[in-house]
């Protein structure tokens, strides 16, 4: 088992939400944000993005419509519904506490 | 559009079971970041062909991620699934009381269903509506064998006229919903095969209806309503499960149940004209199965 991977699988929810909730934005420009972002770290099948996507959208926390971009192409924007703005504080609060107490036991002690 | 990325859509498009507006949204978010990988590789040197091949490496297994958004659309609310299953627990009423020989509540609930399988249409057909549309077929049926007995050969000219018709229909709404899955297709069949496979179990030597069949109809009541309330638990499994594999394994519950109580009701003691009734009619359940399995090579 690859503990990165799970790890990844585990918070890719919480990482859509965080990126869409700064900027409505669309597969792709997801994909590279998050490769930006994490400066490469964050490798992954693009194609399960998708399937994340629409989950998100299913549990209403996220909603998609199709835009027209200034050259012509359509692509479909993700944007965060409110119930989605809630979830998300929820999962960055709990996620702070978590990393907080991970750090307070993994550091060595100073005496 | 460039093969590798058209035969990669028409893959995940082929591996897909569900509504097609859904199915062609997710293939136009695909193709638009195939465009859009494409186009960046291109930009870096790589011929279009390459580009192309890259970037739909980089999607992965177009079957993984149909299969994944399938468990994300396939899967109805509990109110999509008590709804669906009650068509079923409304017959499995009729039969646990006389309320089947009571002309008032049997065309109270055969109203229901024609409503309700008419408003299913015009709301697009969602996932409820197969299991009534199912029962909507079932006085269609019974107007056919019942036009049969019109007196001095009207029966056949009527028959030759109506049985075709409702052929021409059935098998037009068999095509419309298999094309959008063919799992949709059992759903629907399931109520009508149950109910010929107690319709086999009425007969007695020779005859495919016995002249005590409302009899043993009403002995049997136990079993028909045992028969009936598995098909309610099969439909709830389908609609709430999740991957497709465990959908396939929900709907061949039903014919192992119906089969056990039609046995054990007749204890076995019915013509052979019925036991060809009873072998199609639960065979029948996994011809859309087998088109699926087919559908899959």
């Amino acid at each position: 088992m690859n503990y990165g991977r799970e790890l990844l699988k585990g918070n890719t929810d919480s990482l859509l939400l965080c990126l869409i909730s700064r900027e409505p934005t669309y597969g792709y420009q997801i994909v590279k944000e998050l490769q930006k972002r994490s400066n490469g770290y964050f490798q992954f099948k693009e194609g399960t993005l998708y399937p994340a996507l629409h989950r998100l959208e299913r549990d209403n926390l996220i909603t998609g419509k199709w835009q027209i971009l200034p050259n012509g192409l359509q692509r479909r924007y993700y944007y965060i519904t409110e119930r989605g703005q809630q979830v998300l504080a929820k999962r960055l609060a709990t996620w702070q506490d978590f990393s907080t107490a991970v750090k307070a036991v993994i550091q060595p002690e100073t005496t | 559009m460039v093969s590798s990325i058209s035969h990669y859509l028409h893959r995940f498009k082929a591996s897909l079971k569900i509504d097609h507006t859904i199915r062609d949204g997710v293939a136009a978010e695909l193709y638009a970041h195939l465009e859009d990988k494409s186009r960046e590789l291109e930009e870096n040197g790589l011929s279009k062909e390459e580009a192309s091949k890259i970037a739909v490496q980089s999607l992965g297994s177009p079957e993984l991620i149909a299969e994944q958004i399938y468990e994300t659309h396939a899967q109805g609310s509990w109110k999509e699934a008590i709804f669906s299953a009650l068509p079923h627990l409304l017959v499995a009423l009729l039969f646990t009381s006389y309320y089947w020989q009571n002309i008032v509540y049997a065309s109270i609930i055969l109203a229901l269903t024609v409503g309700i399988a008419i408003y299913g249409w015009h709301q697009g057909k969602p996932i409820w509506f197969f299991p009534w549309l199912g029962y909507y077929f079932m006085p269609v049926v019974v107007s056919g064998i019942l036009l049969l007995s019109l007196p001095q050969g009207w029966g056949w000219i009527a028959a030759l006229i109506y049985i075709p018709l409702v052929l021409f229909v059935f098998i037009y709404i068999m095509r419309q919903t298999a094309r959008r899955d063919w799992l949709y297709a059992s759903l629907m069949l399931a109520p009508m095969l149950v109910t010929f496979a107690w319709f086999s179990s009425l007969g007695r030597g020779n005859e495919l209806l016995a002249s005590d069949w409302a009899a043993r109809l009403q002995t049997n009541a136990l079993w028909i309503v045992i028969s009936f309330i598995a098909l309610a638990a099969a439909t709830i499994a389908f609609i709430r499960l999740k991957p497709r594999r465990y959908k396939i394994i929900s709907l061949l519950i039903p014919p192992l149940v119906v089969l056990f109580a039609v046995i054990t009701a007749s204890g076995g003691n019915i013509c052979s004209w019925s036991w060809l009734l009873l072998l199609f009619s639960l065979s029948a359940f996994a011809i859309p199965l087998w088109m699926q399995a087919r559908a899959y090579e």
